[in-house]
């Protein structure tokens, strides 16, 4: 059989369209982590609460599933158990339960973003939210340079151990500092060499980029941004002092 | 039709990357279309230098003072925007970890097309159309941080063919290929040609394209030394080329070469139990039930590109904390700990082990705490190693093969017996790869058993006494 | 080439975009420690210290307006991705520009003007830390159901002086920041011949 790209890219076609992920994270960031509404907000916020963990089993991300869920159980637990706690251990349980609750759905919310979007998907989205290049450019690096960075830095440790220059061993206070220059040093080598090649296949060039991953709204899009825009409104109601329910 | 007339060039930036790198000299070069051009010559004679004209690269983002003309088809580069010269000239670079932009390599092959604005459908066209002429199927929809070098040149090839530049350019595409990878470079090159392509390859390791080029110039200081072509080319034996600094035109598998890896009389180093797999893969990647090594001698390891040999050595290091191996040597059995301080690894990117601020500073680290006059000894180390004119330079300025010098100058201080190197001659010129062999012969010369992973039959035929052929566990 | 000086090209958005990750990188790296909260108001000190070594080399790149704003957005855009709320936007785009004012009055060479320019930049991070602050009230009044023993808690732990506080803890460390990386920039990358 002879391959088709359109019908793979077809296929990989991620569940949600990038800009439906952005606009929930943004709610989210907004509403469960900025705590933006007041007491008649609480049902739609539980809904948006529980959404990132249905989004990364719609996906098939069972690892960050079920690492979120823990973390948020661990939260709730500490908080549960914080009661019978005195002293230095009760301010941690408190402390600890307080923000893993709090941080927790939004950050699950995140790391679906990025672990579900291509760089050109990404790209591709940003130039349909009207973002200039200015934006779009220096992230699309970013988002090829993680990984990178990680594996640098990931052998340069290896490489201290090696040498045995570790904390405790010669020259323990310099430990951070022999890591981070070789780290800089060949992350900006490699930065350069990556800008080298991407210049001379027309990066940066006027022409409006056209993009083959494919993006744009289906059905669970558009419910899930009704449901921001709903959020929205019953925001905006509630400001006014309509009272739903 | 590419020209370069009368062109001089010097570097503007003293920059770490370009230091090393000679100027050019007045070189004159017409390149008709459909030809295919080899530069070579000895590592700073400037051939990338004159890739870098071509593609734009000069001025716009390396710098410098260029007198002269280049022209494609007429028209000056230097002065042009690189998006517009991209829509002329395609180029394959030397590291295939640092040339790609997107994640996935499907979008690696559109990225160039999409930057130009050409339409999906016919981008979807051409992506399928390249991946059948290169049977790159198996490579298509794939996280690129997965592939192993030799993919992710393929990639970056097809990349190149997908945007259907009129000039191709290639700089040292094979640095870090093994032999089966390079026929695979070999064969994407053929089918350039045959589209009626204009090719410029830069390269060292010549073998593979040698009968397929029109012409090879050499350079050499950033000049133009001589040119060959088709009798002349073909006459030319492997003491000439040496004679020439130039590498063996005989393409020959490393697998090949018949070397034992232990023989009677050899004292041994004995491995057992190791085992390696990726985290969350599961599939062991390496299985050494038992093996035997030849204590004081230079082993080469080899085997193709994503075979493991790097593991291998990472776990002989005691690198990897899930490879329960033990190695005995001397009567004395070695844990992974023990193994740390027995083995060194010369890593591919030496740049990631030295850390220091000056060469000397990083000798002294690696001495045993509270050795006696410890500058003397660091001093002689690095003089048997012709380092101790660079005594105050930063480790991270010097060149590849002093960087190479310097790790195994820390090795030797600290006393390890067992040397490790990974491919420490990829992208090396003739000179400099019969320099590390020396090197190599040198430290064996101390007792301090090498083992060198690499594919390179040249280093192995120049100082190889064993060699280990790894395989993937069946 | 040589109308338009000053606009930002290719090759300046990726160096923004390699210094922003890098570092990005560092700050994630650091915020792992944050994930323990004892250590959250310990960011505001952490973060500005470590980030002066890649900032301090990425402002030797700097030579035209508009670069360090850029970054600074880049982080608000990440923090909003990462799920910190939309105020670090708000501190970036601030930051950002007083950064830019800055190193542009030092003429993109001044080493003092530099380390200033870190320690403005630094500001950014407190954006971080507003939503404990601003919604205080509001959020707490939700959570009765933890008890009034958990509001009084966490009152004591993050008062409102508090606010104040972790900015001029982010300026003064980005200040030191800013000379540890001019001190490394010296030893190191100037001779590694990166800079």
């Amino acid at each position: 059989m002879t391959y088709s790209s359109e019908a793979a890219q077809e296929k990989r076609r991620s569940f949600l369209d990038p800009r439906t992920k952005l606009a929930l994270v943004i709610v989210l960031a907004l509403f469960v982590l900025g705590g933006l509404g007041g007491e008649m907000m609480e049902p739609i916020k539980r809904v948006l609460s529980v959404l990132p963990f249905l989004m990364l089993l719609a996906e098939r991300q069972w690892k960050r599933f079920f690492r979120g869920l823990l973390m948020l159980g661990v939260g709730y637990g500490l908080l549960f158990v914080m009661p019978y706690l005195h002293g230095v251990l009760n301010f941690l349980a408190l402390m600890c339960g307080g923000i893993l609750t709090r941080f927790v759905v939004t950050i699950v919310m995140g790391e679906y973003l990025i672990a579900t979007t291509t760089v050109s998907e990404f790209i591709s989205a940003m130039e349909r939210l009207h973002m200039p290049q200015a934006i779009t450019i220096p992230m699309s690096v970013m988002f090829r340079l993680f990984p990178t960075i990680v594996e640098e830095w990931r052998a340069i440790r290896r490489a201290m151990g090696m040498r045995g220059i570790r904390l405790g061993g010669n020259r323990a206070g310099e430990v951070l500092e022999y890591q981070m220059v070789p780290m800089m040093t060949s992350s900006v080598r490699i930065g350069e060499e990556l800008s080298a090649s991407a210049l001379t296949r027309g990066l940066g060039s006027p022409v409006r980029r056209t993009n083959i991953c494919r993006i744009g709204f289906r059905v669970q899009d558009g419910i899930l941004l009704l449901l921001c825009a709903a959020t929205f409104a019953s925001w905006l109601l509630e400001l006014c002092g309509v009272k739903l329910w | 039709m590419v020209e370069l007339k009368d062109v001089s060039f010097r570097y503007g930036s003293e920059n770490a990357e370009t230091q090393h790198q000679n100027s050019l000299r007045n070189v004159n070069l017409r390149i008709p279309t459909g030809e295919f051009i080899l530069l070579t010559g000895p590592s700073g004679c400037g051939k990338t230098t004159i890739l870098r004209l071509i593609n734009g690269l000069i001025p716009q983002f390396y710098p410098g003072e260029i007198q002269g003309e280049i022209l494609i088809d007429g028209q000056s580069v230097s002065n042009r925007e690189l998006y517009d010269t991209a829509r002329l000239v395609g180029t394959v670079f030397q590291n295939p970890r640092s040339q790609f932009y997107n994640v996935d390599t499907t979008g690696e092959l559109a990225f160039g097309c999409e930057n130009k604005g050409m339409q999906a459908e016919e981008i979807y066209r051409r992506i399928d159309g390249t991946v059948q002429h290169l049977h790159i199927e198996a490579l298509m929809d794939r996280n690129i941080f997965r592939l192993s070098d030799g993919e992710k040149q393929k990639i970056a090839c097809a990349s190149v063919s997908v945007a259907e530049p009129d000039i191709i350019l290639l700089d040292e595409p094979s640095a870090n290929l093994d032999y089966e990878a390079t026929l695979a470079l070999r064969d994407v090159i053929l089918r350039w040609k045959e589209q009626g392509k204009t090719i410029l390859a830069a390269e060292h390791r010549i073998a593979y394209l040698w009968d397929l080029i029109d012409r090879a110039v050499i350079l050499r200081d950033g000049q133009i030394v001589r040119e060959l072509r088709g009798a002349e080319k073909d006459g030319l034996s492997i003491a000439d080329l040496a004679a020439m600094g130039l590498r063996s035109t005989v393409q020959e598998a490393p697998a090949k070469l018949d070397l034992p890896a232990f023989q009677e009389g050899d004292e041994a180093i004995e491995l057992y139990d190791f085992h390696f797999s990726y985290r969350g893969t599961g599939r062991e990647i390496i299985r050494i039930d038992s093996l035997t090594l030849a204590s004081g001698e230079i082993t080469a390891i080899v085997g193709a590109n994503g075979i493991g040999k790097t593991s291998f050595l990472n776990c002989l290091c005691g690198l990897e904390k899930r490879c329960k191996g033990m190695l005995r040597y001397k009567g004395k059995t070695y844990g992974r700990k023990a193994r740390q301080r027995l083995c060194f690894m010369v890593m591919q990117d030496t740049g990631n082990q030295l850390f220091t601020e000056s060469v000397l500073d990083e000798v002294l680290i690696s001495l045993p705490k509270g050795t006696e006059s410890a500058r003397e000894k660091a001093v002689e180390i690095l003089r048997q190693l012709d380092l101790d004119d660079l005594l105050d330079r930063h480790p991270q300025s010097l060149s590849g093969g002093q960087k190479q010098r310097l790790a195994i100058a820390c090795a030797i201080a600290s006393g390890r017996e067992i040397l490790l190197l990974d491919e420490p001659t990829s992208g090396l010129d003739y000179g400099h790869m019969m320099q590390t062999a020396e090197l190599l012969r040198q430290v064996q010369r101390m007792g301090i058993t090498v083992l060198v992973v690499t594919h390179d039959s040249e280093l192995i035929r120049a100082c190889c006494g064993r060699m280990l052929a790894l395989t993937a566990p069946t | 080439m040589n109308k338009n000086e000053n606009k930002l090209k290719g090759r300046d958005l990726i160096n923004v975009g390699i210094y922003s990750a890098i570092y990005f990188v560092i700050m994630m790296a650091v915020a792992m420690l944050g994930m323990i909260p004892i250590f959250l108001p310990l960011l505001s000190v952490i973060v500005p210290i470590l980030g002066g070594i890649p900032f301090m080399l990425f402002l030797t790149k700097v030579k035209k307006p508009g670069m360090l704003f850029l970054m600074a957005m880049i982080m608000g855009i990440m923090m909003l991705l990462t799920g910190m709320g939309p105020w670090p936007l708000a501190t970036c785009a601030v930051a950002g520009l007083l950064a830019e004012l800055v190193y542009r009055s030092g003429d993109y060479k001044s080493a003092k003007k530099a380390v200033l320019t870190h320690g403005v930049f630094s500001m950014w991070i407190w954006g971080n830390y507003l939503p404990l602050f601003t919604d205080y009230e509001g959020y707490f009044a939700q959570r009765q159901d933890y008890g009034q023993a958990y509001i009084d808690a966490v009152e004591k732990l993050m008062p409102l002086w508090m606010a104040p506080v972790l900015l001029v803890a982010c300026f003064v460390c980005g200040i030191l920041g800013g000379l540890l990386g001019r001190a490394l920039l010296k030893k190191h990358f100037a001779k590694a011949g990166i800079v």
